[in-house]
């Protein structure tokens, strides 16, 4: 549960500050997909754009969050918890 | 035959200290309720900032809501001011002021956001203020949780768990209610036909809310808030926070009211747990300073009623710093050590940036110009022998009100400009507009020219943007 909170939510604060910068700059309107522009609202764009942006940045927690595990198990050192 | 080993079952070895698990056990928190001026104090702001969040989307301003954040079409509408992708600056410094206040707060006051207006500890006092009103006191709760699965409980766990689910989509709807017209988003909503990202938010931040003031509480403050980490970067000795005051606390024990304890020994603490028991983040003051306490001053409260019913003095747990417990400061004392310099530096740079940033939005011109040179042809060269040069400039009307801009151009000699004729942008909208640029090659010299648009507003001719390109004379 913790640690599912330890990625979950760092990667929402940072992933939604990444899509306030992204659609700052970027019109989801002017935006293309493979050359093609993309058929959906601004509001559809948005929302897929955020749960996007949380993909990534949760990834890359979970993944710190596994490199933190396995050094600690396997040095067998105390975390420290 | 060889004789069977001997076999003899010992009890699993008790694993050594650096393989415990590595993260407890939650405990149920069931704080207990609590009156007195602090409490007060959290009650006016809760009221206070839900007021304002669930109030602010439905107030009007020119006939369209006050406050709207217009993802749609990439305008924020606040109060009087239409704010545009460009003016993302004006948002990104008021998150710095923000971010400022919030450190000298936290300088001077310690973790006075934590414990009266973050929205966590808000949505908390809401849900469990259903919760004592469906459930009962603390110890009715206790009981009721121990208790067998019977008509009853089912009755009440129904009762809040509904209750609960109805505020978090209250706060639904009043989120979205800020990107969509709040009024016309009801009447979606009731005729059950809200759009399906609306109806996705509205959800997602209604089941959040309900997820994190009904069940996980405390946990957020303790394992997901990052100020509640970085906060100690700001704290130094003469930070107020919630101090319990052992020299005259301890040693604590139970005593009866008339019992001389000076006499017996004791200190001021009786040892009630009153403290503990009120304490949302289940953590016990008398340890000293911990992460954990959120500065919610409930256990100050709590235990001022306790010290009035002995007839003690109040204050034993009291907002303090490290330096006044220490050195036995008054409170003349403490608030001489207010203007320190962490604090006036933070007071100093709020100061500027505020100043700068209200001076900029004051300032800010509502009308913006874009150019771009038309892509297809750098130049062309007209019947009558005059080299045209085609841009498209992207007029920007941010005032409410429709205005008429003149477009003019300087850099050569003899410029033509087409339109001539006066462009009228609606209120808080953008146009496109087609302008050919005309002039005679004997009169200029050949290569590329640095020339300027102005746009005027015909009304208000202070109003005007200046806007650089380049014109190719072959």
């Amino acid at each position: 549960m913790k640690r599912a909170m330890w990625i979950l939510w760092p990667s929402f604060l940072v992933g939604g500050t990444a899509e306030m910068v992204f659609f700052t700059l970027l019109d989801p309107a002017d935006l293309h997909v493979f050359g093609n522009p993309v058929e959906l609202s601004r509001t559809a764009i948005y929302t897929l754009g955020f749960f996007l942006f949380w993909l990534f940045t949760a990834a890359s927690s979970a993944l710190t969050c596994y490199l933190l595990q396995t050094s600690n198990e396997s040095t067998g050192e105390s975390t420290g918890q | 035959m060889a004789s069977p080993v001997p076999l003899k079952v010992v009890k699993d070895i008790e694993q050594p200290a650096s393989e415990a698990p590595l993260y407890e056990i939650r405990q149920k928190i069931y704080p207990r309720a609590v009156s007195g001026w602090f409490a007060h104090w959290r009650l006016g702001l809760v009221v206070a900032t839900q007021l304002l969040f669930y109030g602010l989307p439905w107030l009007t301003w020119n006939a369209r809501p006050a406050v709207l954040f217009d993802l749609a079409s990439r305008k924020f509408y606040i109060l009087g001011m239409v704010l545009w992708p460009q003016d993302f600056i004006f948002l990104a410094g008021l998150l710095v002021i923000s971010a400022l206040s919030l450190f000298l707060f936290t300088a001077v006051g310690g973790r006075l956001f934590c414990g009266y207006a973050c929205p966590q500890t808000v949505y908390t006092e809401i849900f469990l203020w259903i919760e004592r009103k469906i459930e009962g006191d603390r110890a009715r709760r206790m009981r009721l949780d121990g208790a067998a699965l019977d008509a009853d409980k089912l009755l009440r766990k129904t009762v809040k768990h509904l209750l609960w689910l109805c505020v978090g989509l209250w706060t639904g709807i009043t989120f979205v209610g800020y990107f969509t017209p709040i009024r016309t988003l009801l009447g979606e909503v009731i005729s059950l036909s809200p759009g399906p990202w609306e109806t996705f938010w509205m959800l997602f931040y209604g089941f959040a809310t309900y997820g994190n003031a009904g069940w996980m509480r405390e946990q957020v403050c303790k394992y997901m808030c990052p100020y509640a980490r970085f906060q100690s970067a700001m704290f130094d000795p003469d930070t107020l926070i919630i101090t319990y005051d052992a020299q005259r606390g301890e040693p604590r024990g139970s005593r009866a009211r008339s019992t001389d304890y000076k006499a017996k020994g004791l200190g001021a603490c009786v040892d009630c747990g009153i403290c503990v028991q009120v304490c949302p983040t289940g953590i016990d003051i008398r340890r000293g300073l911990q992460y954990e306490c959120i500065g919610c001053a409930a256990c100050v409260d709590g235990c001022n009623q306790v010290m009035d019913k002995m007839g003690y003095p109040r204050g034993l747990i009291r907002y303090s710093t490290q330096n006044a417990l220490k050195q036995d400061w008054t409170s003349s004392q403490m608030a001489a050590r207010v203007f320190r310099p962490r604090v006036l530096v933070y007071i100093g740079l709020l100061l500027l940036i505020v100043t700068v940033w209200s001076t900029a939005l004051a300032l800010r011109s509502p009308l913006k110009v874009d150019v771009i040179r038309d892509r297809a042809a750098l130049m062309r060269e007209t019947r009558e022998g005059k080299i045209e040069n085609v841009y498209r400039l992207q007029i920007m009307n941010t005032d409410e009100q429709a205005h008429r801009y003149v477009i003019k151009a300087s850099g050569l000699n003899d410029m033509r400009v087409t339109p001539f004729a006066p462009v009228s942008v609606a209120g808080a909208t953008t146009q496109s507009v087609v302008v050919t640029l005309e002039v005679d090659p004997a009169r200029n010299k050949p290569g590329s020219h640095s020339i300027l648009f102005q746009v005027e507003d015909m009304d208000q001719p202070a109003t005007r943007a200046i806007e650089k390109s380049r014109f190719i004379i072959k």
